[in-house]
């Protein structure tokens, strides 16, 4: 099935020069504005449902994560602001997750708490439908979850991939499709996060011989 | 005369609705109706981890609204539970299987959380409706003096869902859904467009809908003799 569109410009504007600069003006910016989109990811998270481990942590938002914006400008120009929202589903999970939880801008100095995470996007993509001929709006965050021990020491580098679609529907814009889509990524980014922390092979050895060591300071300081 | 010809074309336009077929198979564990006590819910709930679909989240909201309908079945939001039990029911962590979700309830938070929301059975709701033939075009012009349309196109959709029920205190499937919508809808265009769509997905939710509902205590033909 196809639908064609025509429009037919009368022969009195395309006279006169300053008619076909506004005519230029006014047609490329409604194709510009009919091609872009623009997103601006917004929402929240339910708070998780987890125990809390016994840890203090800090987690560090540093600029580039905070204003993260994807572009796309190969195809259909996408623009998608994630930083904002990134921003709050970290706040939240690690509020979910450890008993004790704080934010900063840039890596603390000897902070009081026993580890620092440190998230950065490492890449965003996005599919269209007309892209992958699926009925489905696509997004993909990978992101570097960067843990480090109270001195600043890493523990760990953990790439986390979260995925998210949303299905195609009539009269639905692409704008509305990919916030969606980009809510479901960050909803799984959480649950990915929330499931799968502790089991991450450098954090469990680290949370082991924490657990250890302290159990013998502890053993150590019996009478 | 021209009123009454206009008149004429345009009740005929209005009573031209596309026809759909709505085929639907059941298959129940056994005879008994499936029963719910005072402050007992149902949740209804889609599959959303297949590469290529989704089933979509406004026919999930149908199918609760028509379970609903009598108010006898009361049903927990999709969007509500999923937000309750975050993150055990996301895509990538929902269980696809009764020994999973059996494990997932051995986690204290969580079988609490069911019990608090008095969850008795989940329904999981698994396809989509696609369009599974097009033909036709349909060319519009916009001229100064105004503009219209002329042309033909017609396009055939199909829906199909599964719908599984499971109940969460013996922790064993109760029974199964099927569903299969087609439908074809068109477009004429003489100057104006006039659409003539099959509603595919709203009758394929009817149609699972009222059989789901047979399932349930006080809504089969047994239960009212």
């Amino acid at each position: 099935m196809y639908v064609m569109f025509a429009i037919r410009v009368p022969t009195k504007l395309t006279r006169n020069p300053r008619g076909v600069i506004a005519l230029s003006l006014t047609v490329a910016s409604l194709l510009l504005s009919s091609c872009a989109t623009r997103v601006e990811v917004e929402g929240s998270f339910p708070a998780a449902l987890t125990h809390k481990l016994p840890l203090r942590s800090v987690v560090v938002f540093d600029e580039a994560f905070a204003n993260h914006r994807f572009e796309n400008t190969q195809g259909q120009e996408v623009s998608i602001d994630v930083g904002e929202i990134q921003v709050e589903l970290f706040t939240g999970l690690a509020t979910s997750l450890f008993q004790h939880s704080v934010t900063a801008t840039s890596m603390p100095t000897l902070p009081k708490a026993d580890l620092i995470l440190k998230p950065t996007v490492e890449d965003v993509q996005i599919s269209m439908p007309n892209e992958s001929q699926l009925k489905v709006f696509e997004v993909w965050i990978k992101y570097n979850l960067q843990v480090f021990d109270a001195t600043g020491e890493p523990v760990a580098d953990w790439i986390m991939t979260a995925y998210g679609k949303t299905p195609t529907r009539f009269l639905k814009s692409n704008t509305a499709a990919l916030q969606q889509a980009s809510m479901v990524a960050m909803r799984d980014a959480g649950a990915h996060f929330i499931t799968r922390f502790a089991r991450v092979p450098e954090i469990q050895q680290w949370l082991h011989h924490r657990s250890t060591s302290t159990a013998s300071t502890t053993d150590s300081t019996l009478p | 005369m021209k009123r009454l010809i206009s008149l004429l074309v345009m009740t005929l336009l209005l009573s031209l609705s596309a026809c759909t077929t709505t085929t639907v198979d059941e298959y129940r564990e056994n005879s008994t109706a499936l029963t719910l006590k005072n402050g007992e819910r149902v949740v209804v709930l889609g599959r959303r981890h297949y590469a290529d679909y989704e089933t979509e989240p406004d026919f999930i909201d149908c199918i609760g609204d028509k379970l609903e309908a009598d108010k006898k079945i009361s049903v927990l939001p999709e969007k509500e539970f999923s937000d309750l039990l975050y993150p055990w029911f996301e895509p990538r962590t929902a269980p696809l299987g009764l020994k999973r979700l059996a494990k997932m309830l051995d986690e204290p938070l969580i079988a609490q959380r069911f019990k608090e929301q008095g969850l008795h059975y989940m329904i999981w709701i698994d396809g989509s409706t696609e369009t599974t033939d097009k033909d036709g075009s349909v060319s519009c012009a916009v001229v100064p003096g105004g503009g219209g349309c002329f042309g033909f196109a017609t396009w055939e959709k199909t829906g199909t869902y599964e719908a599984i029920i499971w109940d969460l205190q013996k922790l064993e499937e109760s029974g199964r859904v099927k569903v299969e919508a087609q439908g074809s809808s068109y477009m004429v265009a003489i100057i104006l467009p006039i659409p003539i769509v099959a509603q595919v997905q709203d009758q394929a939710c009817s149609g699972i809908g009222q059989q789901l509902r047979t399932f349930f205590k006080g809504h089969r033909a047994s239960d009212a003799s």
